[in-house]
């Protein structure tokens, strides 16, 4: 069940994708995700779909993970593709029962909406699955750094480092939840059974034992960075610099061409 | 009679980390009614995921895990009821604690095994009884006691359940020779009160030697050796190869180079006593 998040794991691999610089990606990935909404017609839903695709192979990421994360939110998919399915009345009608039609309007529309979830959920995925977290957060880091002229000097590290901390914890918390629901099991704590209400019941058994092993660990980690005299952002160097190369030169002119193609189909169509 | 038996049991994760497949590989024994087994072992040889499958919180990959001759997965569905039979207690257990109060806490696993009001309440009673747990305690939150007072109340909410074999995941790590002591004396008591069968893994040889009838000795996800207390640490030279040892007292006679070599600080105050005697 936890072993499902996949959330900010790192695949290794070479690729173009993952030479990238953080920063580079993390723009290009917003781009991405604008202009597949921006996509207004079949044609550059079509051309948005095949670009992403092409990113995903050249990623070397297995197609396997990808898919793994559509798992996680087919709840999601499914109801927005049932509710956009009754959204429209344009087009023939298909079905009609008491007071709802469905139409071919709207079959269309859940399957343009369901396929911009799965694109924005397959591109946000090649972004976590190319990059460490660490220089996610360095990118993110450095993105933001503009902040630091209107007064929020030190926020931008701390809200950095935050980041950093957080995603380097959550393999951490999910192998102690996993001990904690097998001591309570062990203990007879039933977590599979019961009524909706049983079952949230079931977690406080896990949540309150779970929280206090995060504030401890909390402090404790509180106390080995300030052992190994972290303080703050302030006149840190690092120890790797970010640098653009020629993979993002490409990135650049991928996301340039993909921006027309999109734009030139909304148009054309 | 043989109350719990391992046949042939493997395990393999099923996860990609290359490193953790086959963590336990081939392991048959058996454990007879009323006997104290120790299990010992590198760091990372199995023991911890072999315990997890005598109470059912693992599914064997092969091989069958049965208890009073009877496979616990031979109903998927009743696995739980045989949790309250084979108690396990995990490393560290006093971070399972959640409850406001101490005795709400070890009165939760006899509730998930559907005691209620009176008779809950006594059998929380009984076990505070024998574990040492103060009737002044019940009240308390679980969270002010000191480290040794948490684990105490963590094995007792296991107990609470009366397991009439009980596993232990290195009961005394973390605490002070105090506490050390008290969590052998709650197990011994336990056994005493209740005649049950008791699993330990620990790292110290001492208490092996001291406590269990036999030992189980793993080494890479197999069992290596299965025999007594005895049998077991004369094989000095095969346990230091795979990262063990034998009690710091053997290592003493060992080393004086004697013949007749103890295996607890008794024995050696014993053998000791009658050499001296005959020289003198």
């Amino acid at each position: 069940m936890l072993k499902d998040i996949t959330f900010g794991q790192y695949y290794d691999a070479t690729s173009v994708v993952h030479k990238c610089d953080p920063r580079v990606k993390i723009l290009l990935m917003i781009a991405f995700i604008v202009l597949i909404f921006v996509s207004q017609n079949m044609f550059s839903l079509a051309f948005a779909c095949v670009s992403v695709i092409f990113v995903l192979l050249i990623s070397r990421v297995p197609i396997k993970l990808f898919l793994k994360n559509l798992k996680a939110i087919w709840v999601v998919l499914a109801f927005t593709a049932v509710i956009n399915l009754f959204y429209s009345n344009t087009g023939k009608v298909l079905v009609s029962f008491w007071i709802v039609e469905i139409t071919t309007g709207g079959v269309y529309r859940a399957v343009f909406m369901a396929l911009r979830i799965i694109l924005l959920i397959f591109i946000s995925s090649v972004l976590t699955y190319t990059t460490t977290p660490n220089s996610l957060t360095d990118g993110i880091e450095s993105l933001l750094s503009p902040l630091k002229y209107i007064g929020l000097k030190n926020a931008v590290h701390i809200f950095a480092m935050m980041m950093t901390i957080a995603l380097r914890f959550i393999p951490t918390l999910i192998e102690e939840a996993e001990k904690i629901m097998n001591a309570q099991k062990a203990r007879g704590a039933d977590l599979e059974n019961g009524s909706l209400v049983e079952r949230v019941k079931a977690l406080i058994p896990i949540l309150i034992p779970l929280l206090i092993s995060s504030v401890r660990r909390a402090y404790e980690l509180a106390e080995a960075m300030e052992c190994r005299c972290y303080n703050g952002g302030v006149g840190k160097t690092r120890m790797k610099q970010l640098t653009l190369s020629v993979s993002d030169l490409y990135a650049i002119i991928f996301i340039a061409v993909f921006t027309c193609g999109i734009i030139g189909l909304n148009i054309i169509f | 009679m043989a109350i719990l038996e391992v046949r042939n049991l493997t395990h393999t994760y099923s996860g990609n980390s290359p490193f953790m497949n086959d963590a336990v590989k081939d392991v048959s024994f058996t454990v007879e009614k009323g006997e104290i087994i120790g299990i010992i072992g590198h760091t990372g040889s199995g023991k911890s995921t072999l315990v997890q499958h005598l109470n059912g919180l693992l599914k064997p990959t092969e091989g069958n895990v049965l208890f009073e001759n009877e496979d616990i997965w031979e109903n998927p569905k009743e696995i739980r009821k045989i949790r309250s039979k084979v108690g396990l207690v995990f490393q560290y257990p006093e971070y399972q604690l959640f409850e406001e109060t101490v005795f709400k806490d070890i009165s939760f696993g006899p509730r998930n095994m559907g005691l209620e009001s009176e008779a809950l309440e006594n059998t929380v009673k009984e076990i505070c009884g024998i574990v040492g747990v103060k009737p002044e305690f019940f009240e308390k939150s679980p969270f002010d006691l000191s480290g040794g007072e948490k684990r105490r109340v963590a094995i007792a909410g296991v107990m609470a359940m009366k397991p009439q074999v009980i596993v232990f995941d290195e009961p005394t790590a973390g605490l002070d020779p105090k506490g050390r002591e008290d969590v052998m004396e709650i197990i011994r008591s336990y056994r005493k009160a209740t005649n049950a069968t008791v699993i330990i893994i620990s790292h110290s040889m001492e208490d092996m030697a001291a406590l269990a009838d036999k030992v189980i000795v793993m080494n890479k996800g197999s069992l290596y050796m299965f025999g007594t207390a005895r049998e077991v640490f004369s094989h000095s030279d095969e346990l230091r190869k795979i990262g063990l040892n034998v009690p710091i007292v053997s290592q003493v006679f060992e080393a004086l180079g004697l013949n007749n070599i103890p295996l607890t600080v008794d024995e050696a105050v014993e053998i000791l006593k009658k050499r001296v005697g005959d020289n003198a």
